[in-house]
């Protein structure tokens, strides 16, 4: 018996995406980021990257000109004078303050010479902003897969449930799609984010990942709809596999290219959204630096004429989004062949 | 003050930049291109008003605008430096009896209220009764004046009165109060309780403005919107949170512009105004623009005459201390002076785990203060626009010492050696714990804007310079005030500008009973309290200043506060305005200004 092999799904699509030169550049632009996310996030790249490298605002190397040469500020490393009178106080701190602030003055600290020039230039604080972008990315991207894939996994589990089950369960959860999707979004995430009170990454994540999960909802429960009535799934049910086993085992590898496109559209719009909420100061902690926060900074840069942190940020963040929307078209396109006849 | 205080002090921390829009602009290009007439000055104000009922405002900008549409019985000489009190509604200067304790105003004759319909047509002059009405509406517990503070306590009689009132629920104004004698129709004793070197200045606060009763009985739902005063404008077209027009008041008495030149600068302005009728300008037209970008376009436009530069363009518009060539050469001039104002660290004296007096504690606060790098912050977070001043009580201000030294200046390093003397120990990560081993956080509270972002990564850096870890606060302004009166702030930059310019409106942020009102330190310490009495009761003097010196050094040494700094203003006006000097304590001073055609249209053609 001769049996005839034809290509699954998946590996048609791999060689559809990979015969399209666009979708092969971003795809490979798109693991380029997220290889720089991980080495960053371990720890490889751009570890000191909120440590002072360059004078505040030191330009970059290739653009220093006399017009914009940073000068070191006066040394100011003045050393607590223990002579300071005490208009006939004790000090509380007798003898320790004494003693240390002797100490200290004999063996004065040598301050660290910093940079008059960077590549890509310094930041206010004069931290690197090749550094910080890194770090940037780093930040930007990990909040927009964690968020993704927290709003794929919300919107699948409804959609399908919904879309499954039909009847009350359905009409209860699209009363919650509407009403959710009758909130503008900005305002919607901005009444999530006011819930919260605290900035940090995980609430961040939580914020897109609760608001954004409704486009997923829709087409997945459309696709529920649709298949639970179709005879692959009848046929299921007659030899008596159960409702979760016909939804989880049948089903969803048969949708599961409808969920791959909408997760990285979702990327897409929660790394946008991630920079419009930094930028508005809901977003990352001061501890962290992100795409948005390092907009939010350049704009007070940008009239003083302190350029590149703003050009570095926003190529990193272009590259990034374009790649990643056109690796996205290509991926429906591989997917959905009836597209793309 | 109370919100004055509240409002700069918003602007203080976020960037050190006032930007009160003190002046205006000279009108579209139309206008300028014809001869001036009438004279219409437009300024912009950073905020919208709040109403104007003066016993019930508190901020900058509408201060600004009660200045000119009322009067109080004092007010500050123009050019005078130091400030000077000088009379306004008074005729002289009060007298001062009984070792500070009695004070005989005698009133202006001929000082009449704007006109309104609650006149019926006649002139109404301004007397004494006025003056005793005005001062009991602050005590009035129905109007919750945020001024009341100025006189509470002081006033022979009248705090017996509100008592009363809190009871009745109505406040009694028809029966006189001992400490507010009237002798006659143009004269007024002032009873107070103790010696109180500072009423003066009290009386000089532009809250003070006198008001007539029948108005505000007629008004009394909204007496914010019917503001008749007797000062040398009076309220037009008022579209709220847009537009103000203030109209030449055609009641204002014959006031001639006279000041004495304090400053070789001076002469020329003396020289133009000496003699003219106060005020000059026919109307003035307010707008709120709230984007100091906008105002700073306007600016350069030439649509707005006189301008405070907001710290982060104060690098566009200046050379060092000069200003830009090509603005200079257009006429346009620059004023600069230090605010009588201070920027300050406080560490709340309540908090579980910052506050306490156990000598532990008192290292750890003074160590968080040693790590903080204020000249850093000057040339970052001020682009230069503030001076370093250790002192509490600022430059201009009654009791200012240039020479006192810190002893919390920059130091990270000795920081580390107290934390170390002192127990706490670093962990594995770097960071340190309580010398009991507990958690060791420090919560720093700031607003919700891009610079209150600056500041949050300062003292984070500051921090991690000292091994402590760091956690933000966030708050919206109103919320911080209420959480600082509920001792619930742990440590935040703060700032006071001077309601007046005496030592004793900075020192009072630390006294004790001012807990849960300006005290944000929540400071309580017998010693220090003893001291601040005791100079309550000195005016003006070395002895007093030997006090206040040994005072800010306590609060150095318990780790309660780090003055941080002084910010500078920088005041640009066109070349059209004349008359204009930048004063520091009065809100606004539109009334002593006068603006030239000749120069506008020459200036106009020039840019062409």
């Amino acid at each position: 018996m001769v049996l005839h092999h034809s290509p699954s799904l998946w590996r048609a699509a791999r060689s559809r995406l990979w015969a399209d030169r666009v979708g092969r550049y971003s795809l490979l632009v798109v693991i380029f980021y997220l290889a720089l996310m991980g080495l960053v996030l371990g720890g490889a790249l751009a570890r000191n990257w909120n440590e002072p490298q360059a004078l505040n605002y030191a330009p970059p190397r290739w653009f220093e000109s006399d017009a914009n040469r940073v000068v070191p500020p006066p040394q100011s490393l003045s050393v607590t004078d223990i002579s300071v009178p005490l208009y006939g106080w004790r000090d509380p701190l007798e003898p320790n303050w004494s003693h240390w602030a002797q100490e200290v003055r004999l063996h004065p600290r040598q301050a660290p010479i910093l940079a008059t020039t960077r590549l890509l230039g310094a930041d206010k604080w004069g931290r690197d902003v090749l550094d910080k972008v890194l770090q940037g990315t780093a930040t930007s991207v990990w909040v927009g897969l964690i968020a993704a894939a927290v709003a794929t996994l919300i919107g699948t589990l409804l959609g399908a449930v919904a879309g499954y089950l039909g009847r009350w369960t359905d009409d209860l959860l699209n009363g919650l799609y509407g009403i959710l999707t009758a909130i503008p979004y900005l305002l919607l995430v901005f009444a999530v984010a006011a819930v919260f009170q605290k900035k940090g990454l995980v609430p961040l994540i939580l914020i897109l990942g609760l608001t954004g999960w409704t486009g997923v909802y829709r087409l997945i429960r459309a696709e529920y709809l649709k298949h639970r009535e179709r005879e692959y799934v009848l046929a299921a049910g007659a030899l008596g596999a159960s409702h979760i086993r016909r939804m989880g085992i049948h089903i969803l590898p048969n949708v599961s290219h409808v969920i791959l496109v909408q997760f990285s559209q979702n990327l897409v719009g929660f790394i946008k959204s991630e920079v419009i909420l930094s930028f508005l100061g809901f977003g990352v902690p001061v501890s962290a630096v992100s795409w948005g926060s390092m907009l939010n900074e350049a704009q007070n840069e940008l009239i003083l004429g302190k350029w590149w942190q703003l050009v570095v940020t926003t190529l990193a963040m272009a590259i990034f989004v374009t790649a990643l929307s056109l690796l996205t078209d290509a991926l429906r396109d591989a997917l959905d062949p009836r597209l793309s006849a | 003050m109370l919100t004055i205080w509240m409002d700069v002090g918003s602007r203080f921390f976020r960037g050190f930049g006032l930007f009160l829009f003190l002046g205006g602009g000279a009108g579209s290009v139309l206008a300028l291109a014809a001869p001036i007439s009438p004279k219409v000055l437009h300024v912009a104000l950073g905020s919208a008003e709040t109403g104007f009922d003066p016993v019930m405002t508190s901020d900058l900008n509408t201060a600004a605008v009660e200045q000119q549409l009322f009067e109080s019985l004092l007010t500050y000489d123009y050019l005078a430096r130091p400030v000077k009190l000088v009379p306004r509604l008074a005729a002289t200067m009060p007298v001062v009896s009984n070792g500070g304790r009695t004070w005989r105003f005698t009133l202006k004759q001929g000082v009449y209220f704007s006109p309104d319909p609650v006149f019926h047509g006649q002139r109404r002059e301004a007397t004494s009764q006025d003056v005793v009405y005005t001062l009991m509406r602050f005590m009035d517990p129905r109007n919750r004046s945020p001024y009341k503070f100025l006189l509470d306590g002081r006033i022979v009689g009248l705090d017996e009165r509100a008592e009363l009132a809190r009871h009745t629920g109505h406040f009694d104004y028809d029966s006189p109060v001992a400490g507010l004698e009237v002798v006659d129709r143009y004269t007024l004793v002032i009873h107070l309780k103790t010696a109180d070197f500072n009423f003066g200045h009290a009386m000089a606060q532009p809250m003070m403005g006198v008001v007539a009763r029948e108005v505000i009985e007629a008004y009394a739902s909204d007496t914010a919107s019917h503001p008749v005063g007797t000062g040398p404008y009076r309220l037009g077209n008022w579209v709220r949170a847009a537009r103000i027009q203030l109209l030449r008041n055609p009641n204002y008495r014959d006031e001639r512009w006279n000041f004495s030149p304090s400053q070789p600068a001076d002469l020329s302005l003396v020289h133009q105004m000496e003699g003219k009728r106060i005020p000059q300008i026919d109307e003035i037209d307010l707008q709120i623009i709230e984007e100091p970008q906008s105002a700073w376009l306007s600016f350069a436009r030439g649509e707005l005459d006189i301008l405070g530069i907001p710290a982060q363009f104060a690098p566009l518009a200046l050379e060092g201390e000069q200003l830009r060539a090509d603005w200079r050469t257009r006429g346009i001039r620059l004023e600069r002076s230090v605010d009588p104002a201070i920027s300050y660290y406080f560490i709340n004296q309540q908090d579980p785990v910052l506050g306490g007096n156990q000598p532990e504690k008192i290292a750890l606060r003074r160590a968080i203060f040693l790590a903080i790098n204020d000249d850093e912050m000057i040339r970052v977070m001020a682009k230069g626009q503030a001076i370093r001043n250790a002192y509490p009580i600022p430059p201009g201000v009654a009791g200012y010492d240039p020479k006192y030294r810190s002893l919390l200046d920059y130091n990270p390093e000795l920081a580390n050696h107290l934390l170390d003397a002192y127990g706490f120990r670093r962990a594995p990560d770097g960071y340190r714990h309580l010398p009991d081993g507990g958690d060791l956080t420090v919560h720093y509270t700031t607003g919700l804007s891009s610079e209150d972002r600056e500041l949050d990564e300062v003292m984070k850096k500051s921090m991690d310079r000292i091994g402590i870890h760091w956690m933000s606060d966030k708050r919206k302004f109103p919320d911080i005030i209420r959480a600082e009166r509920q001792c619930l702030i742990q440590f935040r930059l703060s700032g006071w500008i001077a309601d007046y310019p005496d030592g004793d409106n900075f020192m009072q942020l630390w006294y004790g009973p001012h807990i849960h009102e300006n005290n944000a330190s929540c400071y309580q310490d017998v010693e220090w309290d003893r001291l601040y009495e005791q100079s309550l009761t000195m005016p003006d003097s070395p002895q007093r200043d030997i006090l206040y010196h040994r005072l800010a050094r306590r609060l150095e040494l318990q780790g309660v506060t780090k003055v941080s700094t002084s910010p500078l203003r920088n005041v640009l006006s066109q070349p059209w305005v004349e008359g204009f000097r930048v004063h520091p304590i009065l809100p606004s001073v539109w009334e002593y200004l006068d603006l030239t055609s000749a120069t506008t249209v020459e200036t106009t053609q020039g840019e062409r």
